[in-house]
């Protein structure tokens, strides 16, 4: 496939805020709209973008998949933290009475996580289609 | 020519019975009153689809991402050769 020349050079120039878009969703997803899925589907984007770029795509799938299999891990097991703490499980690590301040640690983390799961699993995706229609 | 009118007399005729519909339903407020004074002290999100998400429902999150992983590794088992498969 040819890609022309202003495609390539817009894309060049778009890559590096679309990426800062994605991280900007997914850290700030407890204040503003947005989260961990979409920020992560904002990150597969940029990837995609890469792959206009240069025409390369992602070739180590064993490494993404490892990934994801090991934050959707970290996701259940920083989930089940709150039967030590709170004693039920799946919800806010955080005892019920501190300040908001400390209860925004499990947001982030969380958020963080599930946006790591989603943009790893959409670029296998996305890897994997372009490769199969070459 | 026929089947475009029929459509869309299709559509408005939804359209109608949707309006109808929903001017007759008595909407129950009660959750969304409470999570409106009480979801930003519980759960210290200004955002409350993510005081939802992450925290009072995280159980149906856990699975949402659940259903994405099963579905990555479900492609790539169709689109491997038999030769090597993960």
């Amino acid at each position: 496939m040819k890609t022309s020349e202003i495609l390539k050079s817009m894309c060049k120039v778009l890559f590096p805020f679309v990426s800062m878009f994605g991280l900007y969703v997914i850290i700030n997803g407890h204040i503003s709209p947005g989260g961990g899925f979409q920020g992560g589907a904002i990150l597969a984007t940029a990837i995609l973008i890469t792959y206009i770029i240069e025409l390369d795509i992602v070739e180590n799938l064993t490494l993404l998949i490892r990934i994801e299999k090991y934050a959707f891990l970290t996701i259940i097991l920083i989930g089940g933290i709150s039967l030590f703490t709170r004693g039920e499980f799946f919800t806010n690590f955080i005892p019920i009475g501190s300040s908001i301040v400390y209860k925004r640690i499990f947001l982030i983390a969380l958020n963080f996580f599930i946006g790591i799961k989603v943009a790893t699993g959409l670029i296998t995706i996305i890897s994997t289609f372009i490769e199969e229609g070459e | 020519m026929i089947r475009k009118v029929v459509i869309l007399s299709m559509l408005l005729l939804i359209l109608i019975l949707f309006m109808l519909t929903i001017e007759d339903i008595n909407i129950n407020t009660s959750a969304r009153d409470y999570l409106f004074e009480n979801g930003f002290r519980e759960t210290g999100s200004n955002n409350l689809v993510t005081a939802i998400y992450l925290d009072y429902r995280l159980y149906d999150s856990i699975y949402e991402a659940g259903i994405l992983l099963v579905t990555v590794s479900g492609i790539i088992f169709m689109s491997k050769k038999d030769d090597d498969v993960l």
